[in-house]
């Protein structure tokens, strides 16, 4: 079984679909992380929000047997947790990776609690009346060969998040309140100065974030699978952490490094299968957001030297 | 009167966890009294104390679960006391692992081969505590090593597989005679169960093609269910998955793609009905329970070894019950039979299935 005359098997359209739909997640996530670091606020939470948000969106949909009322609640309960951090942050200046850790660990802590007293199970949750998000099913492509294949039956999350993604470079780049985010996100004592409510900016990012990470885990509970299991968010929120900083909290920058690792672990996934060692492919997804870190810093720092000399020269002609 | 609602509501909450710490510890304890009053017998405590450490979570309705159903069992027949400690890391299986010993238990049972370094580290620390470990052999005076002849029961898995993909008139079946396997962990027992479905596999078939993978953990359903879907997309119809709680989105990637999976350790034909087509149920449970009972009745010999095969029962594959009434006319019988005929031969010697280093007869 060798692996090079299986490269069509390995390279073939479902790759395409395979890489989003791995993606998707950490897309939603780095999205989370994106709104608040344009306020500079680093949302090491997202994983402790989008844990919140899974369990909450199968806790709801189970109960009112409706997918759309558990993605709100997802939202709420994400907003939630997002605003606990928000006043312990903002209002008495706490240290934000301490209690973003804090919320981590309670998610996994809380989620496992409420598991055991709401459903009587430990580990994970699947039933029958729990109802996904609906795949969205065009009847019109279904004899058209490769675009069948590719656009098809993707679930109503994923859609939205291209569209959540244009959004948000607008509302980002071209909308005052974008603006006034990213001023009290550079330089709060000038945006302060030109009238700005810097804290209430600082929790609309926030609350924001909360309900994006909320949204980020109803799609993993109730549209990438349709379970809960504790901790399942295993680690996607810190990687879309990750994905920001490689796009500099730019959303579409943002995605295109989510996308990176999606491809690596979906590539990792067929190449295994022809015996190429598991440790060496489990180690593709980090090994890429260390590379993609590495990439970004350095771009960073380039892009700071350039904006220090022209700042001198400036001086100097000033 | 900030401070003062403050502390109002942390108080409300170091309550809260108060009761929530006494609520968790009752489901444990009331089946015990339950059933010890339902049956009668063996109602008093018999004041052995047992602790389980799991490399996961309970709740993965396979491998874990199984192993707490054995020594639920024992609770409410036996009257043990028991403790079940879960953990998600390796930091954390050690760190339990030292706790029961320090605990005072009469015996430790580590559910798992991932727990054999710590064992072998700790074990001869403790010298009056019973000591067990499922699924690979440690040696040491007061340690039972318990395995089983899963490369048996997975040498029949690997035939109905083999068997099952080239069914093209069945849903979902495709012409490409390819089955695929997932394993949550590299370690050496999930080698012993994949060495057996090749060769079951390559009895039936020996052009087959088999596609392997590993999800590196036993807790991501999430990348459990992307490599299930990756083999089904190269051309995989069937997927065996040996994971866990990651096998959990084995099995609905499965029902997802509209393709088939086999479930594992328990009775997993039921989690997607239709979409299971049997499980490799690999008794446990049994070993769990029987383990506890030897120290109960004061018969526990350490240094020994049990190896569970086909032939007294440890393994075996399910009785296609659920996907039979799911197929329904189009059920291939010829499968149920021959793996009946293969599981005869097993036993009878005439085949021999082999095992990975390590496993087998001792």
């Amino acid at each position: 079984m060798g692996l090079f005359e299986n490269l069509d098997k390995i390279f073939n359209v479902s790759l395409i679909y395979a890489t989003f739909r791995a993606s998707t997640p950490i897309i939603y996530a780095a999205l989370c992380a994106a709104l608040t670091q344009q306020a500079n606020i680093l949302n090491i939470g997202t994983e402790g929000i989008m844990l919140v948000g899974a369990f909450t969106a199968v806790a709801v949909s189970y109960i009112t047997g409706s997918w759309f009322f558990g993605i709100i609640a997802a939202m709420m309960g994400g907003a939630l947790i997002a605003m606990i951090m928000a006043v312990g942050h903002i209002k008495y200046n706490s240290d934000i990776c301490a209690i973003g850790m804090g919320i981590n660990m309670l998610a996994i802590a809380l989620t496992k609690f409420l598991l055991s007293v709401m459903f009587g199970t430990t580990g994970s949750f699947a039933n029958p009346d729990i109802i996904p998000i609906p795949r969205i099913h065009f009847a019109f492509l279904e004899n058209v060969p490769v675009l069948n294949d590719l656009l098809n039956d993707w679930c109503f999350t994923e859609w939205f998040v291209i569209l959540f993604v244009i959004i948000l470079q607008f509302l980002f780049y071209k909308t005052v309140w974008g603006l006034r985010l990213r001023a009290v996100g550079q330089f709060p004592m000038a945006a302060q100065t030109t009238g700005i409510h810097v804290n209430a900016v600082k929790y609309q990012a926030m609350l924001i974030s909360g309900l994006v990470g909320g949204l980020a885990g109803a799609h993993l509970s109730l549209g990438y699978s349709t379970q809960f299991v504790e901790n399942m968010t295993n680690n996607r929120g810190f990687m879309g952490v990750a994905a920001m900083y490689f796009g500099g909290a730019n959303p579409v920058l943002t995605s295109v490094g989510c996308l990176l690792f999606g491809f690596s672990d979906s590539v990792g996934a067929r190449l295994q299968a022809y015996g190429l060692p598991a440790q060496f492919v489990l180690m593709m997804p980090y090994v890429v957001t260390v590379v993609i870190l590495a990439i970004s810093m350095i771009i960073k720092l380039r892009a700071e030297k350039k904006r220090e000399s022209s700042l001198i020269t400036n001086e100097a002609r000033g | 009167m900030k401070k003062r609602i403050l502390s109002i509501v942390l108080t409300t909450v170091l309550c809260m966890s108060m009761i929530g710490c006494a609520k968790k510890d009752k489901p444990a304890e009331t089946p015990a009294a339950s059933t010890g009053e339902s049956s009668g017998e063996a109602a008093e405590s018999s004041g052995v104390r047992v602790c389980v450490v799991y490399t996961g979570n309970l709740g993965d309705k396979s491998y874990n679960d199984s192993c707490n159903e054995g020594a639920q069992r024992a609770v409410a027949e036996l009257g043990i006391e028991l403790k079940s400690l879960e953990g998600v890391t390796a930091q954390e299986w050690e760190a339990n692992l030292l706790a029961a010993c320090e605990g005072g238990y009469d015996l430790i049972i580590g559910s798992s081969s991932n727990l054999e370094e710590y064992m072998k580290k700790h074990a001869s620390n403790y010298p009056d505590t019973c000591f067990a470990i499922i699924d690979t052999v440690i040696e040491g005076d007061n340690i039972q090593s318990i395995s089983f002849a899963q490369n048996q029961g997975s040498f029949l898995a690997g035939a109905a597989a083999a068997m099952f993909t080239e069914m093209t008139d069945i849903d979902g079946v495709n012409e490409d005679v390819i089955i695929g396997w997932v394993g949550g962990m590299d370690i050496p027992v999930l080698h012993d169960f994949y060495i057996g479905y090749e060769q079951g596999a390559k009895y039936v078939n020996p052009d087959i093609k088999i596609l392997q993978s590993f999800a590196g953990t036993w807790n991501d359903p999430l990348k459990g269910k992307e490599l299930t879907l990756a083999q089904f997309e190269q051309g995989a119809d069937i997927v065996m998955g040996v994971a866990s709680t990651t096998g959990t989105g084995i099995l609905e990637g499965a029902k997802e793609a509209g393709k088939y999976a086999i479930g594992v350790d328990l009775n997993q034909d039921g989690d997607q009905p239709g979409s299971v087509l049997t499980s490799m149920v690999k008794r446990v449970d049994n070993a769990c329970y029987l383990t506890i009972k030897s120290v109960v009745d004061g018969t526990f010999e350490g240094g020994k070894t049990q190896y569970l095969t086909l032939a007294d029962g440890g393994v075996s594959l399910t009785d296609f019950a659920v996907i039979k009434e799911h197929l329904g006319d189009k059920f291939p019988q010829e499968i149920v039979d021959k793996c009946n005929e293969l599981a005869e031969k097993i036993i009878a010697g005439e085949i021999v299935v082999e095992n990975y280093e390590g496993f087998g007869p001792q």
